[in-house]
C-alpha cells in the first residue's frame, strides 16, 4: 500500500469525512505522545468521549486506528497515542509538520448535562478522553476529581500530559503515587452521593470500577475500547457485551452506562 | 475522453462495475448519520447489504477483527436481525436509485429457500414501497448443518442450495463461492448447473491470529476469514480459473480491491463486476476514489469502454 493525497469528498463537513490535519505540537511522555493538530471542524463539533479514526501515515497499514479525543480547544484537536503495536508506534513517532488523515468525531460522547460533581477514573491510555471531559465539566462549573491507575512508573509518565486540578495516581508496583489499583484511590476519596462517575480503560478495570461504584451507590458512564475495522457502524467488528446484547463500540458506544457493561 | 463504465451482470445493467462486498458497507447506518440525501451520493452501482439468515443471529463473541500483514482477519459470525426484520427495514431503502442484491445465508438448502421465499412474498406485496431488489447473492461460506463444513466446499451441497433458491425466483441469482477449496471450478460448475446466473468470488480465506502475549487464538471464534490486499493475487488467479472454465458466466470478482487498478485487474481476469470489501474500512471516500481511479486507468490505456478490458489476462480463446 502507498500513501495517498487527501481523498476528495463532496461535503467537507460531512459525517466521517476524511480530513488531512497538520500536526502543530508533539509532547512525549515515555511511550506516549500528545499530538496537537489543526482540526477546526472536529474541534468545533466534538463532545468529550468521542473518537476519530486515524490513518497511519506512509501506507503499510490497512485499517485506521480509533483514538479518542484528548483535547478540543479553539481550532485544535489533541490526541494521546500510546505506542503499543506497529501502527500506534508509527503514530506516536509523529513529528511536528507532518499531517494525519482524521475522520470524526465519531461515536457517542459522555453525557455532561446538569452534572455538578464528577469523579473521573482512568486506566492506562484510557485516561486520554478524561482531559477533554474535565475541560468540558470545568467549563460548566462542575467539581472534577480524577483518579488514574497505571501498571508501573513507565506507564504513569503519561500523567504528565494532564492538566487537572485534583488528580490522584496509583501504580500497581507502587513506583508512582499510591500502590494499588485505581479503585484503591477511589476508595480513599470522600465523594458526595450526587457525584457522577466517568471511567475509561480496559475491561478488567471497568469491571473493578463497576463493583466499586455499586458498593458506593454511584452511577455513571464507561467508555470502552475495542479493535475496530470500519469505525463507522458497518462491519460489526467492535462489539462488546452489554445488558442490551452485543453492541458496537463505534456506534452505540464508546460511551455506555456504567451498569450496562458486562465486563466480567 | 469519456469512458463507458456500464456493464451487464446477466440481465442486470449496472452504471459501472463496482458494488460493495456484503457486510462491509451499511448504507442505512451511514445515511442515518450523514446530513442531506446520502442515497443520492451512494457510490456503488448496486447495494449488497449484510447477509440475511432466516432467524436472527447474534454473531460471534468478541474480539471479532484484527489487522494482519496487508490484510485483516474477521469473524463477525453473520450477525443479522433475521429475514423478518430485514423485510421490515426494506422500505427505508425505497428511494435508492441503484438495485439491491440481497445476500442470503443459511445452514441448509431449506434455510436459504425460506429466506428467499419470504422476500419474494414481501416484494410482490410491497410494490413501489420497496427498493428494486434485482437479485440474490447466496453466501455459501456458512457451515452446513450436515457435518459443519461450509456448504461451498461441497459441490453437491452448493448445487442443492442453488437449485432450492432457483425454484423460487426469476431474479438474478449469484452464488458467492468460498476459496477454501482445492479447485474452485467444481463448486462453480455445480452452482451454474443448478441454475446460478452469475458467480461471485472470492469470499475470505480461513485464517487464525494468535494473541502474542498468551499464544492463544486472538479472535473470540478462534478462526476467522482473511481479506484485504494480502489475498488479491490468489483471488485474481481463482477468478481467472473460473472465467476460463466457464467463459459465458458473468463473474463478480473480489478480494483486496483497494484501487482502480486493482478493480481493472479483476476485470482483466474475467470479472464483469468488482466488489469492494475491506477498502470500505479505510474511509467513506474509498468507493468514489476507486471508481475515479478505474475511469482514469481506462483513459490512460485508451479504453473507451471498461468492458473492453474484460478477459485481457486470460489465455487466448477463453
Amino acid at each position: 500500500m502507498r500513501s495517498r493525497p487527501p481523498e476528495a469528498h463532496t461535503h467537507a463537513e460531512q459525517w466521517a469525512a476524511t480530513t488531512r490535519c497538520r500536526v502543530v505540537g508533539v509532547r512525549r511522555f515515555g511511550a506516549f505522545a500528545a499530538v496537537e493538530l489543526v482540526a477546526p471542524g472536529i474541534a468545533a463539533t466534538a463532545r468529550p468521549g468521542q473518537f476519530v479514526m486515524v490513518t497511519v501515515p506512509d501506507g503499510g497499514f490497512l485499517l485506521r486506528r480509533p483514538i479518542s479525543l484528548y483535547t478540543a480547544r479553539a481550532d485544535r484537536a489533541g490526541l494521546l497515542v500510546e505506542a503499543r503495536g506497529a501502527g500506534s508506534e508509527r503514530l506516536a513517532a509523529v513529528e511536528v509538520g507532518e499531517a494525519f488523515d482524521l475522520a470524526g468525531p465519531l461515536g457517542t460522547g459522555f453525557p455532561t448535562h446538569g452534572v455538578t460533581g464528577a469523579l473521573l477514573a482512568g486506566g492506562g491510555i484510557g485516561c486520554a478522553p478524561l482531559q477533554f471531559l474535565a475541560d468540558t465539566l470545568a467549563g460548566q462549573g462542575a467539581q472534577v476529581t480524577a483518579a488514574f491507575g497505571f501498571r508501573d512508573g513507565r506507564q504513569a509518565r503519561v500523567a504528565g500530559a494532564f492538566d487537572l486540578p485534583r488528580l490522584w495516581v496509583a501504580t500497581e508496583d507502587g513506583s508512582v503515587g499510591r500502590r494499588g489499583l485505581v479503585t484503591d484511590v477511589l476508595s480513599d476519596l470522600d465523594v458526595p452521593a450526587s457525584t457522577t462517575l466517568y471511567c475509561c480503560g480496559p475491561l478488567p478495570m471497568v469491571a473493578a470500577v463497576q463493583r466499586w461504584a455499586a458498593a458506593a451507590g454511584l452511577g455513571g458512564y464507561a467508555s470502552l475500547e475495542a479493535h475496530m475495522a470500519c469505525g463507522t457502524g458497518s462491519c460489526h467488528g467492535c462489539v462488546v457485551d452489554t445488558s442490551r446484547g452485543l453492541l458496537r463500540v463505534c456506534s452505540e458506544g464508546p460511551v455506555f452506562a456504567l451498569d450496562e457493561v458486562v465486563a466480567s | 475522453m469519456a469512458v463507458d463504465l456500464r456493464v451487464k451482470l446477466g440481465d442486470l445493467e449496472l452504471e459501472h462495475p463496482l458494488i460493495d462486498a456484503s457486510g462491509t458497507f451499511d448504507l442505512l447506518e451511514i445515511a442515518r448519520r450523514v446530513s442531506g440525501d446520502y442515497f443520492a451520493e451512494f457510490p456503488y452501482a448496486a447495494y449488497v447489504p449484510k447477509t440475511v439468515t432466516v432467524d436472527a443471529r447474534t454473531g460471534n463473541p468478541p474480539p471479532r477483527v484484527t489487522e494482519t500483514a496487508s490484510g485483516m482477519v474477521n469473524a463477525i459470525g453473520l450477525e443479522n436481525p433475521g429475514v423478518e426484520a430485514f423485510v421490515e427495514g426494506l422500505p427505508a431503502l425505497a428511494s435508492l436509485r441503484q438495485p439491491v442484491i440481497v445476500s442470503v445465508g443459511g445452514n441448509s438448502a431449506a434455510q436459504y429457500a425460506a429466506v428467499v421465499e419470504r422476500l419474494e412474498e414481501a416484494l410482490v406485496a410491497g410494490g413501489s414501497t420497496l427498493p428494486t431488489v434485482a437479485g440474490y447473492e447466496l453466501n455459501v461460506s456458512c457451515p452446513n448443518v450436515d457435518g459443519g463444513l461450509s456448504i461451498g466446499v461441497d459441490a453437491r451441497a452448493t448445487s442443492e442450495v442453488t437449485a432450492a433458491v432457483r425454484a423460487l425466483t426469476r431474479r438474478l441469482l449469484i452464488v458467492k463461492l468460498t476459496p477454501n477449496v482445492t479447485d474452485v471450478r467444481s463448486a462453480a460448475s455445480a452452482a451454474v448447473g443448478a441454475g446460478a446466473d452469475c458467480l461471485a468470488l472470492v469470499n475470505t480465506f480461513r485464517a487464525m491470529v494468535l494473541d502474542p502475549a498468551t499464544l492463544r487464538p486472538f479472535l473470540g471464534n478462534r478462526t476467522g476469514g482473511l481479506c484485504g490486499p494480502a489475498i488479491k493475487p490468489i483471488a485474481l488467479r481463482m477468478v481467472a480459473e473460473v472465467a476460463e472454465a466457464l467463459p459465458r458466466v458473468p463473474l463478480v470478482g473480489m478480494g483486496g480491491v483497494m484501487s482502480g487498478r486493482d478493480a481493472l485487474e479483476f476485470i482483466a481476469c474475467g470479472a464483469t463486476a468488482v466488489a469492494v470489501g475491506a477498502a470500505n474500512f479505510t474511509g467513506l471516500e474509498a468507493p468514489r476514489r476507486i471508481l475515479d481511479e478505474l475511469r482514469a486507468e481506462c483513459v490512460a490505456r485508451g479504453l473507451t469502454r471498461v468492458v473492453d478490458a474484460r478477459g485481457a489476462a486470460l489465455t487466448a480463446g477463453a
